[in-house]
């Protein structure tokens, strides 16, 4: 309840500060008065009222709506006793509470919002109008400011205070889902470390006794990969926006043939930029599927190095015949070649594709930092 | 197995793969000293237990990999910690492999290849997966980047290191890469084991330097 009670706290500040105005008024104005002592009897009365609201006010039980009714009423009480003290004529000038009358306005603006802060205002906006004599000389443009300023008092200030309301609600809400959020992820991370233990043992122990055994090992080695890959994708720093981390993009492909390797932290790169290069990666990692057979395995190495990013593909694969990607180019059929070097080469990058017999194939991509393409080519 | 007993310690806070692992090692010829489930009991039990290896889980409950691997090597600087996570947390890994460990393995590695690694740990060999090295990879280039103009020199790795680093990382194992850059399968290992060597006394400097820093020295009596 911060907010609210520094509020509070203000309307306090307010009444004191506008109680020292009426008394230096009625210092300077005392000409005006008829009968002075009694002005001052009245400005006692005042000072003794601001006292006890202001202590009153501090608490919230202490809030109540019998406090804030009668407040509206002493202060009526105070506006109207003008009529007793001054001298009749003088209705142009400041009635003997001056600004103070505004207290209770506020006090109920603030307690139950913008309605009842102008139904505040209208009491004693009327108050006001009534210590007119002649009544008729109220009808002057400069004795109707003090209520429409009453008016508008309580309707600013009570906007802002539910607004105030709201927003500490919002903020409470949202810190308490975010502790919830927090505890839950911590429970997940005792539970999925235990899960990965046990997925761990019987991938190995299943593979060691073989036979059926062995499926049901390898079926819990893919669990215990997307899993892993899970967690890693859990935890990773807040990226400015339009960036996105290529290792996490990239480690989406890893499973139980294909080891995505990367650096600690994460990899920035251009949102275009790092979607293109995951695409090229795809597209490489599809054709080691396709040509290297289920067994092959996979291995997808990324580093920054500043400038630019540099991602290894390299597979243990029987390799590519020289000449075959040449030949397939010159011949139209693009495939790999084209899906890989053309989006690299669109990011101001260059792919190497070197392959050797018994050695598998490695791709090389090299994409510089800086440079982003807006839009990203259609996928294929 | 004729080969001499290797003593090696197993901390793990899940007692199937304690257990399981144990037997391993134990079928496999070697000599299991000691077992312990949390860093506490690890500490207290290390220098009676005299391991040469100590087989490390990196998710203990009551520290952290770096503080367990640093206690460890404190009370036994003979024994080199080879680390078996589950959970492969990068951080953790690159953080226990700075902080002095000298291996780091996957625990879904089948057993063929753990007992090999336990056996290289032994033998003073740096156990390196594809991912350790890309880690490695990456906090050099982190170091590098961080290189202040006038500021201490950062290690470096060089450019054979780097090369080797790269092929470990992309699954080649030292076999392969000694016969692709025409090297020794020793030369190889000694590249790998240096870049760690790097990493430790960095490591170490760096301690050291905060200790300064942070008057931390200042509690050791005046001469």
């Amino acid at each position: 309840m911060g907010l609210q009670a520094q509020l509070w706290r203000g309307i306090a500040a307010f009444r004191f500060a506008s109680l020292a105005y009426a008394a230096v008024l009625l210092v300077v104005d005392r000409a005006n008065y008829d009968r002075l002592v009694l002005a001052w009897a009245v400005l006692a009365g005042m000072t003794g009222w601001t006292v006890a609201t202001s202590y009153a006010y501090a608490v919230p039980a202490r809030r109540t709506r019998a406090l804030l009714t009668a407040d509206v009423a002493v202060t009526a009480a105070a506006l109207l006793s003008t009529l007793a003290v001054q001298r009749p004529g003088e209705g142009s000038a400041m009635p003997v509470t001056a600004t103070w009358a505004a207290g209770p306005v506020l006090a109920w603006a603030v307690a139950y919002g913008r309605r009842a802060g102008m139904a505040a205002a209208i009491v004693l906006g009327l108050c006001d109008i009534a210590r007119h004599r002649p009544l008729s000389s109220a009808y002057h443009a400069s004795a109707l400011n003090g209520p429409i300023l009453l008016l508008l008092a309580g309707w600013v200030v009570g906007y802002v205070s539910r607004l105030a309301v709201q927003a500490e609600q919002a903020v409470q809400q949202a810190a308490q889902v975010e502790a919830a959020s927090r505890e839950r992820e911590r429970i997940a991370r005792g539970i999925h470390d235990s899960v990965l233990q046990v997925l761990a043992l019987v991938h190995r122990r299943g593979i060691e006794a073989g036979g059926e055994a062995a499926e049901i090992g390898r079926l819990a080695g893919e669990q215990e990969t997307a899993l892993r890959t899970l967690i890693a994708a859990g935890s990773v720093a807040p990226l400015a926006p339009g960036e996105l981390d290529l290792c996490r993009l990239l480690s989406q492909e890893s499973s139980a043939g294909v080891s995505v390797v990367t650096p600690a932290g994460p990899v920035r790169l251009g949102r275009a930029a790092a979607q293109e290069t995951a695409l090229a990666v795809r597209a490489a990692l599809d054709n080691v599927r396709q040509h290297c057979g289920p067994g092959a395995k996979a291995w997808v190495l990324v580093e920054d190095e500043g400038d630019q990013v540099t991602v290894t593909i390299r597979d243990d694969g029987p390799g590519i015949p020289a000449g075959r990607l040449a030949a397939a180019a010159a011949d139209g059929r693009l495939g790999v070649s084209q899906a890989i070097r053309g989006r690299i080469r669109d990011l101001g990058g260059a792919a190497d594709i070197s392959s050797g017999p018994g050695t598998g194939t490695e791709i090389v991509l090299r994409v510089p930092r800086l440079l982003d393409i807006p839009s990203p080519r259609p996928t294929t | 197995m004729t080969e001499p007993q290797v003593r090696v310690m197993i901390v793990d806070d899940h007692p199937m793969w304690r257990d399981a692992v144990a037997r391993d090692l134990t079928e496999a010829g070697f000599e299991v000293t000691a077992t312990a489930s949390d860093a506490a009991q690890a500490l207290r039990l290390v220098a009676a237990a005299r391991p040469d290896v100590v087989v490390l889980d990196l998710g203990l409950p009551d520290a952290s990999g770096v503080e367990v691997t640093q206690g460890i090597l404190q009370a036994r600087p003979d024994a080199r910690v080879l680390i078996l996570s589950a959970s492969g947390e990068q951080q953790d890994v690159l953080d226990a492999v700075k902080a002095g460990a000298a291996g780091y393995l996957l625990k879904s590695a089948a057993r063929a290849e753990f007992l090999d690694a336990v056996r290289r740990t032994a033998a003073g060999d740096a156990v390196f997966t594809p991912g350790l090295a890309g880690l490695v990879l990456g906090e050099f280039r982190r170091l590098a980047a961080g290189q202040q103009p006038d500021g201490p020199a950062e290690p470096q790795l060089t450019e054979r290191e780097a090369e080797i680093l790269r092929m470990v990382a992309t699954g080649l194992s030292y076999k392969q890469i000694a016969e692709r850059l025409v090297l020794s399968h020793r030369t190889v290992q000694n590249h790998v084991q240096n870049t760690l060597t790097k990493l430790h006394l960095h490591n170490r400097v760096e301690l050291v330097r905060y200790a300064i820093e942070h008057g931390l020295d200042s509690d050791t009596p005046a001469p």
